[in-house]
This record gives C-alpha cells, structure tokens and sequence, in this order.
C-alpha cells in the first residue's frame, strides 16, 4: 500500500510539471542526435525519418516524465520505473484510436489498443530504480503498467502486453 | 392460545438462525465462489503457459545464439554486424536469464532443485561469457572458438531447466486442478446446505401460513360467535373508544335506549346516554382517566347508575365496564342492564317493611301504653285494697276485699304476661347472668308450691336422675318463671294425684351442662291435637274448664319465649285421662360458689311483712301520688320527708341521711334522672342511700337506663303496697333490681268512681276536701291558659315545653281523681305538644271535659 500512494504522488507531481508540453501535439519533430531507441511506423502524421518517427533517449527524456513505483511478476520487490506515459506520447503524435504494435529486439510482438494509453496508465520506461535500463535489464524501452495500483493491471493480457527491449511501434488504424 | 404462542415463541427464535444460517451459508458460497472465480482464472489465464512460453522462449533465444557464433567463427575477420548481431542475442538471453531467476512467477521453478542448478550454470555461463561479449569487436571475434566450447557446455542445462520447468508447472497444474476441485465440492456441499435451510425455511413458512391461516379462521369464528352473544344478550352491550366515541351498539342497547344502532355509533356516550345532571360527572371521570388513567368504575365490578332514553327519560342502570388495549388503542365495553322494575321492585318491598316495621312499633307502642294505661288505675284498685284491708271490716266486706284483691292481682299478673310478651318479642328482655345454686333453685320453687299443691290435693315430689346440679350462671328469675308456670299448670290441671319433678343433666360440654327438668303430673292429660297449639299464643287448655287462678293463655307462649332466650327448648308429651309430660332443655354454665354477698333472691318473695322504721325522702311534683306515697309509708310507721322537685330533694338529700329516696321522674326544675346523679355524685348526706324510681315507663330499657344514672331500683307507677313493702324490704340488701310492678285503672268515664273511692280511702275524706278544691282550682287555671295560648297564631317552642308540662303535672292529679276522660285528654295533648303537633283540637277538647268532670267532682265534694 505505502509504494501505491507513493506512486500516485509521484504521478501527480509530475503530471503538474509535464501538463504544458503535453497539452499539444509536437509540431516538428527533432531528428534524433543519439542512437535511436525506438521507431514509431504507421498511421502517423508526424515524422522525421521519412514516414516514421524516430526517437533518441534524450528526446524520450525531454518529454514529460511519468515516475511511479510498483512490483512486478518478472522482479524481486519494489521497483521505481520512470519513463514517457504512453498517453503523453500518443497524445503528441495525435495518436487517438487503433493499435499499437509493440515489437521487441528479439520480435516479440503485441497489440496493445490505444484505449489502453491513458493518464495514470502504462508508460514507456527507460528508467528503473533511477538507472537507464541496458537490453540485459530489459531496456531500452519497457512498457510498464502500475500493477499495485490498478488491481486489473494484475491480468494476464496486461502481462503480456509489458513488453520489454521494446524499440519499434507501429501505429495500426 | 398457548400451544400457538409457543410456535410463535419458537418462530421468533427460529427466524433468526435461520436467517443467520442463509447468510453464513451465502458468505461461505461467495467465498468459495470467488475462490472458484479465482482458481479458474488461474486455471484459464495462461500464468503457467506464460511461464513455459519464457522458458520455451530461453531455449529458443539461447539457440537463436548457436547459429551466430558458427558464423562469427567462420569469417576470417571480425564482422561487425555478426557481431553486434551476437551481442544483442546474448543480452536478450542475459536479460531472459535474468528475469527467470528475479521474478515472482518463477519462485515454484526457482525452488526446484533441478531448475535451481541448471539456472545457476546458466548464471555462470553468462557471467564467464559477459567480459568476452563486452571486450571489443577482435577480442570478441577472437574467443568466438572459446564461446562456442561453453555454448555447447551450456546448452544441456538449458534443456534441463526447460524441462524441469515443464514438469514443475504440470504438477503445480495439477494440484491446482484438485484444489479447484476441491473448491467445487465444497461450493457444491454448501449449496446443498444452503438449500436445504432454504427448504426448512419454505417448510416454516408455509406451517407458520397455515397456522396464521387457522388463526385467522378461530378469530373470525369467535369474532362471530361474540358478535352472536353480544347481539343477542339480554343486557345493553356499548362499545367506545378512548374518546368515549361509540363503537359497537347491541340490539338490546337498541330496544333499552331507543335509538338505532347506526345512529348511536359514532355519537359520544357521554351526550347520548348520560342524563343531563350526570354529565358534568361523567366528562371529569373521562378527563381524569385521560390524564391520570385512575378509574373509578372501569373494572370495578357493578355499579348502580342513571342512564337516559331517547325519549328523555332516565331510568336506573346496572353498570359493568371494562377496559381492553387494541391495536386502535383502548377500548371500553360497558354491560348495561335496565333495573327499573327492579329498583321500583326494591323501593315497594322497602316501603312494604317500613310499614311493617311501623306497625311492630306502634303494636310495641300501643303494649307500652296499654300497660300504662292499665296499671294505674290498677295502682288505684290495689293501693287502696291494700290501705282497706287496714280498717275495720265485718266478715263479708273482708271476702268481698279478698275478691276483688284476687281479681285485681289477676289481673296485674295478665299484663305483666302481656308485657314479657312484647319485651320477649322484641328481644329486649335482660336475661341476666348470677351464680345459682340451680338445685337449691328447683327445691326452693317447689317449695313454694308445695303448699298450693296440697290445696288440690295433689302431691309434689322432687328427685335428681344422677347427681344434682350445683353452681351455674344463669337467671333464676326467668328459670322460676318458667318452672311455676310448668308446674302451677301441672297443679291447675291435677286433682288429687301426684306432681313430680325430675332433674338430670343430659350431657356436658366442656362448662355446659345440657339440663332437663320434666314435670309430670297424672292431671287429664292433652289430646295429642292440641300439644302443639297449646304453646301458642292465648291458648287455653280448655276453655270451658272452671279457672281456679284464671290464665290468660300466655304462660306457656312466654315460657318457651324464655327458654329459647335462654338458648334451650322444650315440649310436651301427654295421653289425656292419664296426665301430662312437660320438658325444658336448657344448657347451664357451671361456676364457682359465689361470696356470700350475692345471696340468691327468688322470684317468688314473701311480703315483708315486718321491716324496721326507715327514715324515707319522697320528692314527687305531684301532690295526690305524693300524698298516696306518705299515707302508704306512715301506716307501715316509716318516717317521710317531701319533697316537690328534684332541687329540693337534691338540696334536702344533701342536709339529711335519709334510709330510702322514692324518686318521680318526670318533674319541673329538675327531673328525676338529674337529681340522682346530683345526689350521687355529690358529697351529701344521703349519697349512698338507696334511690328507688318511681316510674310510669315500665319497658326493660328504661329501667337499664335508670340503673345507669345510678338509681337501686325501680317502682312502676301506682304504688302497691306490697310492691312498696317489698322495696323496702329488699333495699336493705344492695343488690336487687327487678321492676316491682302494680296495676292502674281504666280510662274513658268522665268520672272513675272506684278510682275516686279509691282516692277517697287513701286520703280520708279530710284529704280529698283538702286536695280535691286544690285540683279544682288548679284545673281552672290550666284550661284557662290553655285557652289563652290558642290566641296567638304559632306558638312558641317555651309554651309549647310549658303546655306539656302542666298537662302532664295536671294529668297525674286527674288520674289519682279518677277523672279519666281528663286524664286521657291531658295526656294526648302533652304528647301532641311534645311531637310539635297542632294543639288547637287537643286544646278545644279539654274545654268540655273540664266542664263535665268539674261538674262530677264537685258534686262529690258538695255531697
């Protein structure tokens, strides 16, 4: 119970901070100066790489950061995972229905709705226990959900949808 | 009732657990249920299969590695893409490894031992592997050869841990299975029970249905059969409520008051039943029952009350009400029944008893008088017989004398039996309580017979069966009474023949001696008929038989009177020609011998015939009986003293110790009663000396009365010499307090000339012309200002004290004159005068017979 509230105190404060760069849609894309950790294809509008968005940690980090702490079936104890709410980043691609096609470095593919994106929802961490997530620790990119939170976040179907060494999206209509 | 209020009882506890048990039971099945829910989640959610993907997923990445390390081992030199491609498989891997052995859901795995190991070698592979992986591109493609040697040592314990894996979530699988199964039977054993309390519950609920439904038949039915009764009883039937608002109206409530039912319903009790005087009542005994609740007719049984028609009359009721609390509130059931007839029944049977009860005491009234009446002027016949007697007489006077003293003895002794009669009657004769030898008793009464017994020739015998009786507590008078009359009957009826007494004592209780004495005469005996009659009232035995002693035909009526007084019985038993058996039964209290003091005196008393000279104090108002007092007393050589009121005799008593007081009653000033209680209560000269009352007033009651103030005795009016004598005689001795009694004369003539000769021999000829003037002027006086009183219109209570007085005063002269009519007319005023009556007719009457009887008396006086 105590990691929940903290949870949600760390969401609303920095919900606060992150209200106005999230309240748009990005209008131009930055390309990416570092390695690039994810790639977003599809029906999106907004690009930089040709028809896909392209991403570096730095840009990840410069949007809104959501930061809360919860267990997980893959972990030993209380975990703090901070990353990009994947509400906020559906919101500044204008991602507003459809799927998102999570795929993994080794090509473990999921279908999460993008219903699903939503504030005080799963987030895109890279970021755990306040170190950048390497691949051997799940990284770059892991979709994490606030499990202790949101006792339906306890599904199966959510499980699976955690997917981690996440580096592509494809946004399906 | 009670059988259902025990299933009620038991219902109400009942319910409860019942309800209890659903709801435990629903709580165990939501438990189960949700345990279910959760177990098949478990069971269908692929928690499990997730597991084994991972681990399939660990096999398959650490194959995916094989392959690139093969490649990286044939190139020549290092190739950067193989390379990278190596780096990030091994990292997937890394990480796989990493999360199998971090992750909550590989805990069952982790503690297998197999699993345990293999992942442990896996740790050590990577670990080993890690600084070659991280080295640069020619160092990693360099121990390329060295990577594929541990990959191959590696790669059996992934196997292991993958199958291991394998079996550890097929049993876990399978205990989940059997605990699901479990789960559902229990869910299915609790369902069971949960349905079976459910059927009690229904199996309740529909006895409990029939019950409320047999209930609700039994109340109908007994609500019918009540409304059955109350409409056909016989007594108003009012139903109201707390208001006093009527409810219920039965048809007898109908056909008493007179309005419908419909109409009375609804109206208030109070305004269409009560009668207007009993309302104000009747709305304070409400209010009060409002506020305090305190009843004062609800439940108190029957009351008698006013109740009023339609018609407006009211008519009395017998009330009941009743209270009850319903579910509307309380309610009041008043019983009402119409008792007028009774009630008019109850006053006619009332005054039917007054009237009885009046004509008891005017027949008490009338004795009362009559004996009055009667003894005067036998007082007047006997006094002077005896003052005759005193005189020279030839032969044929003295038998003449002897007859009429017989006959006027007679009858005295006829009222006397009149009189014990009435006071008999009226349960007002004193039997009194002495010790009495009661042997000593019976031989001294027949010793006084004896000699009368003797005289018919017939002898008289006394004998006790068993031991005599000795000492008892009883009234020898009324015990002589009535043995003389048994045994002066036994001697009227005997000639020549033989009168026995026996004595016995039947049986004792305790003090009680239950004693008989027969007298039994060998006389002419009575027919079998007449045993019973001759204890009635003025029965004679044989009226045609010459009466030696005369009788009036009370004796045995009063004897018996006496002996049921005295608690016993008695009876006859007789063959005719043969003689007769008479019976008394009495039961007798044993006592001690008494002191010497309370001597026994006889009813029976012989004159006294010699008495030493006393020193005696008349005080008498009226001059005549004052007169025939002295002469009666001197001639006996007693010395008088008078004394005309009761001031003076109080004053004269006080200076002088007189032997005897003779006190009147009736006198101005101060009357008899208050003069004795002066003299005794005073510190006189004569305070202890024997007072005797003169009185006219002979009922038992009076005397009692007298005795009271502290008279010793008491004289009836007239005197008798004897009488006299034996007062005298007796007042010696303290204790004696029978009523002496004498005769009187008979009224109506204007002039009683036996009277008057009588008045004539007690005062001599010097007397009468001394006294008889006086009598004439004071009778002209009276009727004189008798007359004068009638000239004012109402007259006062003083005059009306002052009339009866003199008349009363003036009466007594007029009685010792024989001027009878006179006398009577004197008499009835002062009655009238002291009832407050009118007197104007009294009054006009003694006008003419004051004219006739001064007439008469005058020429008396002038002859």
């Amino acid at each position: 119970m105590f990691y929940v509230f903290r949870s949600i105190k760390v969401a609303f404060l920095c919900a606060g901070l992150a209200t106005p760069l999230a309240a748009q849609i990005l209008d131009d894309l930055p390309v990416p100066a570092g390695e690039v950790v994810l790639t977003i294809s599809g029906a999106i509008s907004i690009t930089n790489n040709e028809d896909t968005a392209v991403f570096d940690l730095a840009m990840l980090q410069a949007m809104p950061v959501t930061t809360f702490v919860t267990t997980t079936v893959w972990t030993d104890g209380p975990q703090e995972f901070s990353g990009l709410e994947l509400a906020d980043l559906a919101a500044a691609l204008g991602i507003e229905e459809g799927t998102l096609r999570a795929t993994a470095i080794n090509d473990y593919a999921v279908d999460i709705p993008v219903s699903d994106a939503v504030e005080g929802g799963p987030i895109l961490a890279y970021s755990q226990n306040g170190a950048i997530m390497s691949v051997r620790d799940k990284g770059p990119l892991w979709i994490v959900y606030p499990y202790d939170s949101n006792a339906a976040y306890k599904s199966e179907v959510v499980y699976s949808q955690s997917i981690w060494q996440l580096d592509r999206i494809e946004v399906l209509k | 009732m009670r059988r259902l209020d025990l299933r009620n009882a038991f219902g109400r506890r009942a319910v409860p657990i019942l309800a209890g048990v659903l709801l435990v039971a629903a709580l165990i099945i939501g438990i189960l249920g949700q345990s279910v829910v959760s177990d098949l989640r478990l069971l269908g959610a692929a928690r499990s299969d997730n597991v084994q993907w991972s681990l399939s997923q660990t096999e398959v990445e650490f194959l995916e590695l094989g392959p690139v390390i093969d490649q990286i081992v044939e190139e020549p030199a290092p190739n950067p893409v193989l390379l990278r491609d190596l780096r990030v498989k091994f990292d997937v891997f890394y990480s796989r490894i990493s999360t199998i052995r971090k992750g909550s859901l590989y805990e069952n795995l982790r503690a297998n031992p197999y699993a345990a190991s293999a992942l442990a070698d896996l740790q050590v592979f990577l670990d080993d592997s890690v600084p070659l992986i991280d080295g640069s591109d020619a160092e990693l493609h360099a121990a390329a050869p060295e990577l594929i040697a541990r990959y191959d040592e590696a790669r059996p314990r992934v196997r292991d841990l993958s199958v291991s894996g394998l079996r550890v979530f097929a049993v876990a699988s399978d205990e989940r299975r059997e605990q699901v199964a479990a789960t559902l039977i229990q869910l299915a054993t609790v369902t069971a029970i949960l349905l079976g309390v459910l059927a009690l519950l229904a199996l309740y609920f529909i006895g409990l249905s029939a019950t409320s439904e047999r209930q609700r038949r039994d109340l109908e039915e007994a609500s019918s059969r009540m409304r059955t009764v109350i409409d056909t009883a016989l007594d108003a039937v009012i139903v109201a409520d707390a208001d006093g608002r009527i409810t219920q109206f039965n048809s007898a409530a109908e056909v008493i008051f007179g309005y419908d039912a419909k109409d009375a319903i609804g109206e208030f009790v109070g305004e269409l039943i009560v009668p207007a005087h009993h309302q104000a009542g009747h709305a304070a005994g409400m209010k009060r029952m409002r506020t305090s609740g305190e009843k004062r007719v609800v439940g108190h049984g029957r009351v008698q009350l006013e109740a009023r028609r339609a018609n407006g009359e009211v008519f009395p009721v017998e009330l009941a009400i009743q209270s009850a609390d319903t579910a509307s509130g309380e309610i009041f059931i008043a019983f009402l029944r119409d008792i007028s007839h009774r009630v008019k029944a109850e006053a006619e049977l009332v005054m039917a008893r007054d009237r009885a009860l009046a004509g008891e005491k005017a027949k008490a009234g009338f004795l009362a008088v009559m004996s009055h009446e009667i003894r005067t002027p036998l007082n007047g016949i006997m006094g002077n017989l005896s003052l005759l007697r005193e005189t020279r007489l030839d032969e044929r006077q003295a038998r003449f004398l002897e007859d009429m003293d017989l006959s006027s003895r007679l009858l005295l002794h006829h009222v006397n039996d009149v009189l014990d009669i009435s006071r008999l009657d009226a349960g007002k004769m004193a039997i009194e309580k002495v010790p009495v030898n009661f042997s000593s008793l019976v031989q001294d009464i027949v010793d006084t017979q004896r000699g009368a017994a003797e005289a018919a020739g017939n002898r008289l015998e006394l004998s006790w069966l068993g031991p005599p009786l000795a000492w008892v507590s009883t009234d020898p008078v009324r015990i002589g009474q009535v043995l003389l009359n048994l045994i002066g009957n036994a001697i009227k009826f005997t000639d020549n023949g033989r009168i026995s007494l026996e004595c016995e004592v039947l049986f004792t209780r305790g003090e009680e001696a239950m004693t008989e004495v027969r007298v039994i005469d060998t006389g002419i005996g009575i027919p079998e008929d007449d045993i019973e009659r001759i204890f009635e009232d003025f029965e004679t035995r044989d009226v045609s038989y010459s009466r030696k002693s005369g009788g009036t035909g009370l004796g045995l009526g009063i004897a018996r009177r006496i002996v049921t007084a005295l608690g016993g019985e008695m009876g006859a038993e007789s063959n005719p020609g043969e003689g007769s058996l008479f019976w008394v039964r009495f039961p007798l209290v044993t006592t001690q011998k008494p002191n010497e003091q309370f001597a026994i005196r006889l009813g029976v008393e012989a004159p006294a015939t010699s008495v030493t000279p006393r020193d005696v104090l008349v005080v008498e108002d009226n001059p005549i009986n004052r007169a025939v007092a002295r002469e009666m007393l001197q001639s006996d050589g007693h010395r008088v003293t008078e004394a005309v009121d009761g001031a003076e005799g109080v004053r004269l008593a006080a200076s002088h110790p007189f032997d005897l007081i003779l006190m009147d009653i009736s006198m101005p000033r101060m009357d008899g009663r208050q003069a004795t209680a002066a003299i005794r209560s005073g510190l006189g000269a004569s305070r202890d000396a024997p007072i005797v009352v003169l009185t006219a007033n002979v009922l038992p009651e009076d005397v009692e009365g007298f005795l009271a103030d502290g008279m010793t005795d008491a004289l009836a009016k007239p005197l008798d010499r004897v009488a006299l004598r034996r007062i005298l005689g007796r007042t010696e001795s303290p204790r004696a307090r029978t009523l002496v009694q004498s005769p009187r004369s008979a009224v109506g003539q204007i002039l009683d000339l036996d009277q008057f000769a009588s008045a004539q021999d007690s005062l001599g000829q010097a007397g009468i012309e001394l006294l008889l003037p006086r009598f004439l002027d004071e009778g002209e006086e009276l009727v004189d200002w008798l007359l004068g009183s009638l000239a004012v219109p109402t007259i006062e209570q003083e005059v009306r004290f002052a009339i009866a007085e003199r008349a009363h005063n003036s009466a007594g002269s007029a009685a010792t004159f024989g001027a009878a009519a006179l006398r009577e007319a004197l008499v009835s005023l002062e009655r009238a005068a002291k009832a407050e009556h009118a007197l104007d007719a009294h009054i006009g009457a003694i006008g003419p017979i004051w004219k006739a009887t001064e007439t008469a008396l005058r020429a008396k006086l002038d002859r």
